[in-house]
């Protein structure tokens, strides 16, 4: 063990609870002076309790802080300041309408800010300049990237004097190209002298950045390594505890005809900005799609679009030669398309917490059957097919979903999307917040559904998951289409640059452009008449607020398609 | 406080539960054993003619029955109706107003149509009002949906506006105002005819009005409803995240009008039953029951079989409080809204108690 004084921070015997639950118990940590030190371990493992407790979040139930060999106590995110700890959260808490200066001077209480003074911006540019960062000082938050958010919250921890620097999961949002930014900003802090900690689960990042590594594994501490001396395999037993097959498994089968096609949708956010802008893609039918993008680049808006959920603006969803835009949400899932989402807070979207499981798997069908009563006898069966399918661990099918673990919210959710038995299945971050073991159950889940030639389009946040699970990546930018790849066609820095839309390849390919399938429902006159007739609709409803006429028109456009079409979809 | 902090508690017990609430209830009622004392009562004799509702030593036991009944009735029904908006995190405060409209228009009906047989009135009461009330609540419901205006805000000036308007038919006598009593001088209200009382059925010597039946039967088919029905289904569902339900293709507007309606309706046929039951209008008709609607229905926590006990327990409390003013001349009805007060804030305390503990920190040992 080193010597007291070259330790910044040690933890002794730190243990916390919530309610009966032991979020950290008795756990030991040391960061040296001037090392990067990684915090490893699953979702779950108390990385976040930890270090929320350094920065004055919570307070350790019991066991003892030492900075710089000194014992302290850290009972407000004040004192954490004081004591030159600072954290960037996962979650940035910036103040939205305010400019990059003001949010940093807006905890400046003791530096005799009374009145803001136009030259705040140059003071803080200099401050920037001379930590090495460029920022627009001036700019206000809501028009600033999410790299430039994150340098922002650099800069203000190290303008409170932090010697201590946590990040929480700072690589999520990131790009690859910024990830490679914001690790040179942290090896350079490191040689000035701050101590920091990462906080990641991403195993190649703590190969990289880190000096050491601690390892978590369910509130436990289990050791700390030095980087050089390791590798992922060796960390990855650590963190869950035992051997494990990092390999995903990746079946490959004839694939049909396109299930699902779109062609030029443009759907509005939730700010009436455009977050889906003239995409068009299809799903085949036995293959895995994977959609990459920074966060919020669409995402959210085009899965809802698809389930009927968000007004579609402009453009055709064709599945099984009729177009779907436009319909109701049960009628877009009698077609069979399933979508499950996973929202970030869980379960707020397809989920209801406090409702049981029964009442959980009857969600989209309690209307079928006669009568005013709800059907539970059969939801209850569902429910037992469901647990018993998919191994979900809990007493008994009338618990409340909240109740249940991680992992098995997400397989209630996905069971019973899966038990629709949909032929398209839209899924959108299933292992969010899941730990290795959960993650991989979901994997084998959706491989299964696909061998049963059933369409995925899979939404991820993780490019080295969806590289292994998926076939194709479709990449969207500020919800354009940046091109449609063959996951053995590509490597990850490609698709990072088309993430950023510095790199477009839909035209890339002569004679072809990138998601427009050659054998399609319809054939190019069809589409080209359906899309007038959306478009047409389209400018009607901006036209005409009631939207009579572009509802009379919307009928049209679907009323044209075949019943033999219809068939075709059914039957692949 | 350094080193204490809160820390959650999970499971609890229903037997917990239970006993922290007995335990809430039996600290109110040494809270108000302390004032009674004050003013030289003993509390416990107090206490044993309240909870008897003074049965004991009277000469007429049915009375006691009867009026705590017409405090029981209007109380369940108006505990029921708002337990089904706050289900959907509607907060429909307009218990008041729409109980008023209620029996404004109750009374209207049983004024102009007291020529038909005397069953068919009392249907035609409670339908108007029902329908009356239902409407208010609609249009609340459809400001909230269409342009998310704020329904406390509302339903609570919906409150003034009523007792406003009835306070004005109260004071005027004009000849249009046939509310009023033609033979008194100074404005009155008039009693209703005979056939718009409400009738009963005697059992014993005690005169059992088909407004108690219809309250039961009603507590029971809204517990049914909520838990068997697809409808009861749906707002349970809305209430608890209305982006699921959107998700699961549910109208959630046109849930939250429908649920809405049916709970200012309700509100509004207690008020046509208590004026049926009182044979005439007041501007005091609603004896508060808006008000103590929401705390039974928050005692009770939105459960339906707990809210048949609240209302129980309120309207012994109230209708004790009455029956021993008159051995007690010091103590009026008003310690009953007292002691209603220190119950809610201990069951407050109470339920803090029951999910958090008082933890104190431990240092560990300097090595």
């Amino acid at each position: 063990m080193a010597d007291k004084t070259e330790l910044a921070i040690e933890l002794k015997n730190i243990s916390k609870s919530f309610g009966s639950v032991k979020a950290n118990k008795n756990i030991n940590l040391t960061l040296r002076k001037g090392e990067i030190l990684a915090l490893l371990g699953e979702n779950g493992s108390g990385k976040t309790t930890l270090m929320n407790m350094l920065s004055g979040i919570y307070t350790p139930d019991s066991g003892s802080v030492f900075i710089d060999g000194q014992q302290v106590t850290i009972s407000s995110p004040e004192d954490s300041v004081r004591l030159g700890i600072g954290m960037v959260h996962q979650h940035f808490k910036l103040v939205e309408r305010f400019s990059a200066a003001d949010n940093i001077l807006i905890g400046a209480k003791n530096k005799g800010h009374f009145l803001l003074g136009k030259n705040r911006y140059k003071e803080i540019e200099d401050i920037a300049d001379r930590f090495g960062f460029k920022i627009d000082a001036a700019k206000i938050v809501a028009n600033m990237a999410v790299s430039e958010k994150q340098t922002l919250e650099i800069l203000k921890v190290l303008y409170y004097g932090a010697k201590v620097i946590i990040l929480d999961e700072p690589t999520a949002v990131l790009t690859v190209q910024e990830i490679k930014k914001l690790f040179d900003v942290l090896r350079k802090m490191k040689e000035e002298g701050h101590s920091i900690i990462i906080i990641t689960h991403k195993l190649n990042e703590v190969m990289e950045i880190s000096d050491r590594v601690a390892v978590l594994r369910k509130g436990e501490y289990i050791d700390t390594v030095e980087t050089a001396k390791t590798n992922e395999k060796q960390l990855t037993e650590l963190m869950v505890g035992r051997k494990i097959d990092l390999n995903i498994d990746h079946p490959r089968i004839e694939k049909t005809k396109p299930l699902l096609e779109i062609r030029n949708l443009s759907v509005n956010g939730d700010e009436g900005n455009l977050a889906v802008d003239k995409l068009s893609f299809y799903i085949r039918g036995g293959e895995v799609l994977g959609v990459a993008g920074i966060a919020g680049s669409g995402q959210k808006e085009l899965c809802e679009a698809i389930a009927g959920l968000r007004k579609i603006k402009d453009g055709m969803i064709i599945h099984g030669g009729v177009n779907i835009a436009g319909l109701p949400p049960q009628k877009i899932t009698e077609h069979g398309i399933a979508m499950s989402f996973i929202p970030e807070d869980r379960l707020g979207m397809g989920l209801a917490p406090s409702l049981s499981i029964t009442d959980n798997v009857i969600l989209k069908k309690y209307r079928k059957g006669k009568g005013p009563l709800v059907d539970r006898k059969t939801g209850r069966a569902e429910a037992q097919a469901i647990i018993k399918e998919l191994d979900i661990v809990t007493p008994s099918t009338e618990i409340a979903v909240r109740k249940l673990s991680g992992g098995n919210v997400q397989k209630v959710l996905l069971g019973r999307e899966i038990q629709s038995a949909p032929n398209v299945l839209i899924t959108a971050y299933p292992v969010r917040g899941l730990d290795i073991n959960s993650s991989y159950a979901i994997y084998d889940i959706i491989n299964q559904q696909k061998l049963k030639g059933v369409g995925v389009m899979f939404v991820g946040e993780d490019l080295d998951v969806m590289m292994a699970l998926c076939d194709k990546i479709m990449v969207i930018c500020h919800g354009r289409l940046m091109g449609v790849v063959g996951t053995d066609k590509i490597t990850k820095e490609e698709i990072g640059l088309m993430m950023t839309g510095v790199l477009n390849t839909v035209n890339a390919k002569e004679g072809k452009t990138a998601g427009i399938a050659r054998d399609s429902a319809l054939t190019a006159e069809e589409w080209e008449e359906g899309l007038e007739y959306a478009a047409e609709r389209a400018y009607a409803e901006e036209d005409d607020a009631s939207g009579e006429r572009g509802r009379k028109a919307m009928t049209v456009a679907r009323g044209r398609s075949t019943g033999s079409k219809r068939k075709e979809g059914a039957d692949s | 406080m350094k080193g204490f902090h809160l820390v959650r508690r999970t499971n609890v017990k229903l037997w917990q539960r239970i006993l922290f609430y007995v335990i809430g209830i039996l600290v109110s009622l040494v809270i108000g054993a302390i004032l009674l004392s004050t003013l030289d009562i003993d509390p416990i004799k107090y206490y044993r003619q309240m909870m008897t509702i003074g049965l004991i030593e009277n000469k007429y036991p049915e009375k006691a029955i009867e009026g705590l009944l017409k405090i029981f009735v209007p109380l369940l029904i108006v505990s029921l109706a708002l337990s089904l908006s706050y289900r959907m995190k509607f907060w429909n405060v307009g218990g008041e107003g729409e109980f008023i409209v209620g029996a404004i228009i109750a009374a209207v009906i049983a004024f102009k149509c007291s020529s038909l047989p005397g069953p068919l009135v009392i249907l035609l009461m409670s339908l108007a009002a029902f329908i009356a009330s239902g409407l208010i609540g609609l249009a609340v419901a459809f400001l909230k949906v269409k342009f998310n205006t704020n329904e406390t805000l509302v339903t609570l000036m919906i409150n003034y506006i009523a007792l406003y308007v009835i306070t004005y038919i109260a004071d005027t006598k004009k000849s249009w105002n046939f509310f009023l009593d033609k033979e008194s001088a100074r404005p009155k209200f008039a009693k209703f005819p005979d056939p718009a009382k409400m009738p009963g059925i005697k059992i014993g010597n005690v005169n059992l009005l088909y407004s108690v039946i219809i309250a039961l039967a009603l507590g029971v088919i809204i517990y049914f409803y909520l838990k068997s029905t697809k409808q009861g289904y749906e707002i349970s569902v809305v209430g608890d995240s209305t982006d699921t339900a959107r998700y699961a293709g549910m109208n959630v507007g046109r849930i939250v009008m429908r649920t809405v309606f049916l709970s200012a309706a309700l509100v509004g046929m207690a008020g046509a039953f208590s004026a049926s039951t009182a044979a005439t209008i007041s501007t005091s008709i609603t004896n508060n029951v808006g008000w103590t609607g929401v705390i039974v229905a928050w005692l009770s926590k939105l459960s339906t079989p707990g809210i048949a006990v609240v209302s129980l327990l309120i309207s012994v409390l109230q209708y004790g409080c009455q029956a021993a003013s008159v051995s007690y001349g010091s103590v009026d009805h008003n310690f009953a809204d007292l002691l209603q007060g220190v119950i809610l804030f201990s069951v407050l305390v109470a339920d803090f108690a029951l999910n958090f503990r008082i933890v104190r920190r431990k240092e560990a040992d300097n090595v």
